[in-house]
C-alpha cells in the first residue's frame, strides 16, 4: 500500500494573511520526514491541512495518490499526535488507545486485546487501567502514540510531540519514536522547532520560514549546503559575514567583508556571482581551526575576547581585524569585524589547544570549500 | 547581610506602624465577615429554634415547651402535600427542558464568532434580568392565545397550570443553565474533539464520547440547580400556575395569611435535607481532591508516600457513603427521639398554670371591681405585659391556624385576639399587614391562595 | 445576526458535531428564543393595548387595540396624574436600588476576602456558607425574618429586654424587614460576578501597591475597584432588576403603606381581574427596569456583554 504524500502547490490563507505559501514536495512512503521552522511559520497549519482540518485554498493534498479534498479528518488515513498530546482525561489508558476501535464498532473483547498488544509495543505493559494523569511525562507520551497506531493509519503526523518534556526524556524520547517508527515501518510526518530533533530523527527535513518551504533534503545536506541565508542561519551555529563579491573562479568566489577581510568561500548552487554583487558568507564555528604556520588562504589575525568551557568543546569569542598577509598586523580588541558580532570558534577539548589568555593573539583559519556564499537574504532570529 | 540588617532598622520605624494597622483593619474585617455570616444564618437559626417552641405563634421568647408538634402538623396537611407533588413534577419538567436548552446555548456560544457570540449572550441573558412576574405574565397570557385561537377548551394543556409554569421557568431557568454549562465548556479543549475525530470518530460520535463525559459534572449541578430553582420559584409561578398550587404557592399563602411554627418546621426540614447533602457533597470532593494528590504523588515520588497520608480507618470514615450513612443514622435517630416525645404533660401543665393565672387574674379584677365599683375596664395590668398574653395563646391554641381546614378561610389571622399580644398597642400590627396585601379597592378579608389567580374560568380576563 | 452570519454559524455545528447535534442545538435555542422568550412577551406587549373584554367578546368588534391601560397608570380619571400608583413605581425603583447598594456595600468586601483573604479548606467553607441558605426556599427566608422584626419578634424582645427601646418598634411597617429581606435575598447574584473579577487580580499589584505605601482604601479605590467593575456591573444589575421585579417578599415583609409596584400589577391580574391592565403595568415596570439600567451602564459605562461572567 502506498502511504507517500504528496502536496501539489499548497497554498493556505485566513483572510489576507498567507500561513503557507506554494508547498510543493512529496513525502515518500515510509519516510520519518519532518518540518523544521520557527513558530509561526506555518508548518502547523501545513500538518492541519494534512490531517484534515483546514483545506488548502489553493492546490491538493494527495495520499497514495488520490486527492483528499473534501475528505474529513475521521476518514484520512492518518493519525495526529497533538502538541498538547489530548489523550481523553476521563478515560483509562486502556480506553484511550482503544477508541479509534471503540468508535468503529470493534467488539470489547477485540479491543482490550489490541491495546493489550499495543500497550506491549510501547513498552507500558501494565498502566492499561490507570487514569492518564497518574502517568508520567513520557508515559503519556508513548500512550499518545499507542492511540494513534491503534486507528491503523498509513501515516502518523506528530505536531512537537516532545516540546512538553524536559531535556533528558526528550532525548530519550527521540531515539524512542525512531526505533517505534522503524518497528511499524510507516510515514512519519514530524513537526519541531528544536533542529535538534529533526536532525536527529529524520530521514529527510523540510526547513520552513514564513510559510515557505525554503529546503527538503537530507540531515546532513541541511548542515553542511544550506540553501539560503534563513536555512544557514537557523539550523546549527554559525558566524555570517556580510561582504560584496571581488572575484570568481568557477564556483571559488572571493569576497571583501564589510569588516575588509578579503576571504573565499564557494558559491552555492553554482550560482554565477558578478563583482560587486551583495552575498553573505556563512562559516559554521567548528570549521574555524588556528591556522597551521604555513600560509593558505583565509587567514585573519584574531584577538581572543573570551572563552566558554562546555565540557568536550570550548567555545572561543573572536575579534578579527585583517587578513595576515593582507593590511596585516594584529587587530585591536573591540575592532570587530564580522558584522558587529565575534568571530565564534569552537575546539575539540582534545588537549590540543593550548588555554587562551583573554586578549591573545592568534591566526585562524577555515577553508573556503566550507565557507557558504549565498546571495544577501533575511536570517533566522536569534 | 548587615546591608540588609541596615535597611531593616531604617525601616523599622515605618513598619511598625503598617503592621499595627494590618492587624487592625484585620479585626475589623473579622468582625465585619463575622457579623454577615451572623445576618446569613441567623434567622436560618431563630426559625430553626421556633419549631421546637410549642407557643402558636412561632417565637423564641417566652419559651414555652420543647415540643416536636409542629413537625407532625406538616406530614398531615394535604394542601402542602399536593403542592410538593406538583412542585417535584414541575421540577422534574423543568430539568428535562432546561437541561437540553442551556447545553445547547452553551455550545452555540462556543461556536459562534466574536461578534455574534456578544449578541448571542445577550439574548440568552435576558430571561434572568426580566422581572419573574413579567415572564409568568407573559407564558400566561401568549399559550392563553395560542389555546384560543386553535379553539381549545380549559380543560386542555395549554390552560394546565402545571405545563404553563413549567413553561415560565424554562424560559428563565434555561439561562442558569446554559451560564453553568458555558463555564465549563470554556475549560473544555478543542483538541480533544479534534482528537477524536482524526482517530476515526464521526461528529456524532466525538459529542458523545468526549463532550458530553465531559460536561456531565456541569450535568449534575445544573439538574440540581435548576431543580432547586423551579421548586422555590414564586414570582413566575404564582401567575402561571392557574388554578393548581405547588409547595412554595402553599408556602406562600400560609406565610402571608396565617403564621404557625409548622411552617419553621418545614424549614427545619429543607435545612436538615440540605446540610445533609452539602456535608456528604464536602466529603466527595474532598476524597476526588485526596486521591488526585494521591496519584500526583504517587507518579512523583512512588506509591508508599501516598499511603501513608490516611490509615485505613480514616480512609473507610471519610468515604462519602460512610459519612451519608452516619448523617443519616443521626438524622433518623432524632427523628424517632423526636417522633417519641411528648410535650403534653409539659404544655398542659404550662396550660394549668395560665389557667390559673388566669383565674387569679380574674379574681383580682373581681375583687377590685367589688372594692370600687368604677373600675379600669382594661383587662390587663400595665405592669404585666409579656403575661397576658400567654392565656390567650393558651385559649386560642389548639384550632388555631387553619392548617387543617383547606376550605376553611384560613381563620386565624383575623381577629387580632389571635395575635400573643393583644392587649398590648402594637398587637394588631399583623391586621394591616394583610390589608396591605389586599386589593387597593378590593376586599380586606384574606384571600385563599390557591384560588386567587384568576383562573382561566374566569369571565374577566381577555383569554382569547 | 444577519442571515449569512446564522447560516455560517449553522454550517459549522454541522461540521463540527454533526447533523444531529447541529439540529439539536440550533433547534433548541431558536424553540427557546422564540417561543419562551420572544412571543410571550410580544404577546404581553399586544395585550397591554387592549380593553378588558368578557371572553365572548374577545375577536369580536369591540376586541380594538387602546391606550387606556397607560393612561390609567398616568391619570387618574379626573383629569388628574395617578401620583398613587405613580409613585408606587417611584418608590419601588428607588428602594431596589437602595437595596442594590446595600448589597454592594455588604458583598464587596466578602468577595474580597473570598478571593484573596482565605484559601483551600476555609474557602471552601465560606462558599458553601455562602449557599446553603440559600437552598433554603425564598418564601422561608421571608418568614424567618418575620419572625425576627415582628412586633413580638426576636429583635424586640431583645430590645425591650436589654432596655434599648422602651415599647415594641413595628419594623415591618418601618420597611426594615422588607430591606433587610430583599438585600437578603439576592446577596449570592452580587457576591459571585464581583468574585469572578477580582479572583483575576493579580495580587502582587496589592501588595506593592501596600509596600508603596497606599492606605487600604486607596489600594481598593485605585486597583481593586477598577478589576471588579464589570463583575459589580453585573451584580448590581442583577440584583437591582430581580429586586424591582420582586414580589414573594414584598408581599410577605411589606408594610401595609408601602406596597411594591409589582403587588400593583398581581392585584390587576388576580383581585382587579384585569389583565390587560396588568399586562401594561408590567410593560412599564420592565421599561422603567431597563431603562433605569441602561442609565446606570452609560453613566459607569460597562457593556451588557459582561454581564453573568
Amino acid at each position: 500500500m502506498s502511504r507517500d504524500v504528496t502536496l501539489e502547490h499548497v497554498t493556505i490563507r485566513f483572510g489576507s494573511h498567507t500561513a503557507v505559501d506554494d508547498a510543493h514536495l512529496t513525502i515518500r512512503s515510509g519516510e520519518f520526514f519532518s518540518f523544521l521552522g520557527p513558530s509561526g511559520c506555518g508548518k502547523t497549519t501545513l500538518l492541519r491541512c494534512v490531517s484534515g482540518f483546514l483545506e488548502p485554498t489553493e492546490g491538493r493534498v494527495l495520499i497514495g495518490g488520490e486527492d483528499m479534498r473534501g475528505v474529513g479528518p475521521n476518514r484520512r488515513p492518518t493519525a495526529l499526535i497533538f502538541q498538547n498530546l489530548a489523550l481523553f482525561p476521563l478515560m483509562s489508558v486502556a480506553e484511550n488507545i482503544a477508541f479509534a476501535l471503540e468508535v468503529r464498532g470493534v467488539g470489547r473483547q477485540a479491543r482490550r486485546k489490541r491495546a493489550v498488544e499495543l500497550l506491549e509495543l510501547i513498552a507500558l505493559p501494565h498502566v492499561g487501567d490507570k487514569k492518564v494523569y497518574e502517568l508520567s511525562g513520557g508515559q503519556r507520551q508513548r500512550v499518545a502514540i499507542a492511540r494513534a497506531l491503534a486507528a491503523e493509519p498509513q501515516i502518523l503526523l506528530l505536531d512537537e510531540p516532545l516540546s512538553a518534556l524536559d531535556l533528558k526524556l526528550r532525548q530519550h524520547m527521540r531515539s524512542e519514536l525512531r526505533a517505534i517508527q522503524r518497528r511499524v515501518g510507516l510515514t512519519f510526518i514530524y513537526i519541531t522547532h528544536d533542529q535538534g530533533e529533526a536532525l536527529t530523527m529524520s530521514d529527510r527535513v523540510a526547513v520552513m520560514s514564513e510559510g515557505r518551504i525554503e529546503q527538503v533534503d537530507e540531515p546532513l545536506a541541511v548542515y553542511d549546503h544550506p540553501k539560503t541565508s534563513f536555512v544557514a542561519s537557523f539550523v546549527g551555529e554559525t558566524n555570517v559575514l556580510p561582504a560584496t563579491v571581488t572575484g570568481r573562479d568557477g564556483t571559488d568566489v572571493t569576497l571583501q567583508t564589510d569588516g575588509g577581510l578579503i576571504v573565499q568561500g564557494f558559491a552555492v548552487g553554482r550560482r554565477q556571482y558578478r563583482a560587486g554583487e551583495r552575498c553573505q558568507v556563512f562559516v559554521r564555528p567548528e570549521q574555524i581551526k588556528v591556522a597551521p604556520p604555513e600560509p593558505g588562504p583565509n587567514r585573519l589575525a584574531a584577538r581572543v575576547l573570551a572563552e566558554e568551557f562546555e565540557g568536550n568543546l570550548r567555545h572561543v569569542s573572536l575579534a578579527v581585524g585583517g587578513s595576515v598577509g593582507g593590511s596585516g598586523g594584529a587587530p585591536a580588541v573591540g575592532a570587530l569585524a564580522v558584522g558587529g558580532q565575534p568571530l565564534r570558534m569552537s575546539v575539540v577539548n582534545d588537549g590540543s589547544l593550548p588555554p587562551l589568555q583573554p586578549d591573545a593573539a592568534l591566526t585562524v583559519t577555515f577553508d573556503p570549500s566550507v565557507a557558504s556564499v549565498l546571495p544577501e537574504g533575511p536570517l533566522a532570529r536569534a | 547581610m548587615s546591608a540588609r540588617g541596615n535597611v531593616l532598622a531604617a525601616r523599622g520605624s515605618v513598619w511598625r506602624p503598617v503592621v499595627a494597622r494590618i492587624s487592625w483593619q484585620r479585626l475589623l474585617l473579622l468582625l465585619f465577615v463575622a457579623a454577615f455570616f451572623a445576618y446569613l444564618f441567623g434567622p436560618l437559626i431563630i426559625m430553626t429554634v421556633t419549631a421546637f417552641n410549642s407557643a402558636d405563634y412561632p417565637r423564641v421568647t417566652p419559651w414555652d415547651c420543647f415540643t416536636t408538634q409542629w413537625f407532625g402538623r406538616f406530614g398531615r396537611d394535604s394542601l402542602l402535600l399536593a403542592g410538593l407533588a406538583n412542585s417535584f413534577f414541575i421540577g422534574l419538567g423543568v430539568v428535562l427542558l432546561s437541561l437540553p436548552i442551556g447545553l445547547a446555548a452553551a455550545i452555540a456560544l462556543s461556536e459562534v464568532g466574536e461578534r455574534a457570540r456578544s449578541l448571542l449572550y445577550t439574548v440568552f441573558i435576558v430571561p434572568i434580568l426580566l422581572p419573574g412576574i413579567v415572564i409568568g405574565i407573559a407564558t400566561l397570557l401568549f399559550w392563553g392565545r395560542i389555546a384560543g385561537s386553535f379553539g381549545l377548551g380549559h380543560d386542555t394543556l395549554l390552560y394546565n397550570g402545571i405545563f404553563l409554569t413549567i413553561l415560565g421557568q424554562v424560559c428563565f431557568i434555561s439561562s442558569y443553565s446554559m451560564l453553568i454549562f458555558l463555564a465549563r465548556i470554556q475549560r473544555f479543549d478543542p483538541t480533544q474533539t479534534e482528537a477524536a475525530l482524526d482517530l476515526g470518530a464521526t461528529p456524532g460520535q466525538a459529542f458523545r464520547k468526549v463532550l458530553l463525559p465531559f460536561l456531565k459534572p456541569a450535568i449534575g449541578s445544573a439538574a440540581v440547580l435548576a431543580f432547586l430553582a423551579s421548586v422555590e420559584n414564586y414570582n413566575t409561578t404564582v401567575f402561571t400556575i392557574v388554578s393548581e398550587s405547588t409547595f412554595t404557592t402553599v408556602l406562600a399563602s400560609k406565610v402571608r395569611f396565617g403564621i404557625d411554627p409548622t411552617i419553621s418546621a418545614i424549614a427545619v426540614i429543607i435545612i436538615t435535607t440540605t446540610l445533609v447533602a452539602a456535608i456528604i457533597q464536602e466529603a466527595r470532593q474532598r476524597r476526588l481532591a485526596a486521591r488526585r494528590r494521591e496519584a500526583l504523588a504517587g507518579v512523583a515520588a512512588g506509591a508508599g508516600a501516598a499511603a501513608v497520608m490516611a490509615g485505613p480507618t480514616g480512609r473507610l470514615l471519610s468515604h462519602p457513603a460512610s459519612v451519608a450513612v452516619l448523617l443519616l443514622a443521626v438524622v433518623g435517630g432524632l427523628v424517632w427521639a423526636g417522633s417519641r416525645y411528648d410535650s403534653s404533660a409539659c404544655q398542659d401543665a404550662l396550660l394549668q398554670q395560665k389557667l390559673q393565672r388566669q383565674q387569679e387574674l380574674l379574681e383580682q379584677q373581681r375583687q377590685r371591681m367589688q372594692q370600687q365599683a368604677p373600675a379600669q375596664p382594661a383587662p390587663v395590668p400595665s405592669g404585666a405585659a409579656p403575661k397576658p398574653a400567654s392565656p390567650f395563646g393558651g385559649v386560642f391554641a389548639p384550632n388555631n391556624l387553619g392548617l387543617s381546614a383547606p376550605g376553611g378561610a384560613v381563620p386565624a389571622p383575623a381577629p387580632p385576639g389571635a395575635a400573643p399580644k393583644p392587649a398590648s398597642p402594637f398587637g394588631n400590627a399583623f391586621a394591616p399587614d394583610n390589608l396591605g396585601l389586599s386589593a387597593p379597592g378590593g376586599a380586606t378579608a384574606p384571600k385563599i391562595e390557591p384560588g386567587a389567580p384568576a383562573a382561566p374560568a374566569d369571565p374577566a380576563p381577555a383569554t382569547q | 445576526m444577519s442571515p449569512n452570519g446564522i447560516r455560517v454559524a449553522f454550517s459549522r455545528f454541522f461540521h463540527r458535531w454533526g447533523p444531529g447535534v447541529g439540529i439539536f442545538v440550533t433547534g433548541s435555542v431558536a424553540l427557546w428564543i422564540v417561543l419562551l422568550i420572544v412571543l410571550p412577551q410580544l404577546a404581553m406587549f399586544d395585550a397591554s393595548f387592549r380593553f378588558n373584554l368578557p371572553p365572548a367578546e374577545i375577536g369580536g368588534p369591540r376586541d380594538l387595540h387602546t391606550l387606556s391601560n397607560y393612561a390609567a397608570l398616568l391619570l387618574d380619571g379626573r383629569g388628574g396624574i395617578n401620583w398613587l400608583d405613580l409613585g408606587v413605581l417611584g418608590r419601588t425603583i428607588l428602594a431596589a436600588v437602595f437595596v442594590t447598594i446595600l448589597d454592594l456595600l455588604l458583598c464587596y468586601p466578602i468577595a474580597f476576602v473570598l478571593a484573596h483573604g482565605t484559601s483551600g479548606g476555609r474557602a471552601r467553607l465560606m462558599v458553601l456558607g455562602l449557599i446553603v441558605p440559600f437552598w433554603v426556599n425564598e418564601i422561608l427566608r421571608a418568614f424567618a425574618f418575620r419572625i425576627i422584626f415582628g412586633s413580638s419578634g426576636v429583635l424586640n424582645a431583645v430590645g425591650l429586654g436589654l432596655g434599648l427601646w422602651a415599647a415594641p418598634v413595628d419594623f415591618i411597617r418601618q420597611d426594615v424587614a422588607l430591606y433587610a429581606g430583599l438585600t437578603y435575598t439576592y446577596l449570592l447574584l452580587m457576591i459571585f460576578p464581583i468574585y469572578n473579577a477580582v479572583e483575576a487580580l493579580d495580587r502582587n499589584q496589592i501588595e506593592a501597591a501596600r509596600d508603596l505605601g497606599s492606605p487600604w482604601w486607596r489600594v481598593h479605590w485605585r486597583i481593586v475597584i477598577p478589576v471588579a467593575k464589570p463583575g459589580i456591573a453585573s451584580g448590581a444589575t442583577m440584583v437591582f432588576m430581580l429586586t424591582a421585579g420582586a414580589l414573594a417578599a414584598p408581599q410577605i415583609l411589606g408594610g401595609p403603606s408601602s406596597l411594591w409596584f409589582t403587588q400593583l400589577i398581581y392585584q390587576w391580574f388576580n383581585e382587579g381581574g384585569n389583565w390587560p391592565r396588568g399586562s401594561a403595568y408590567a410593560v412599564v415596570l420592565l421599561l422603567a427596569c431597563i431603562l433605569v439600567t441602561l442609565l446606570a451602564m452609560r453613566v459607569f459605562k460597562v457593556r451588557i456583554g459582561e454581564i453573568g461572567r
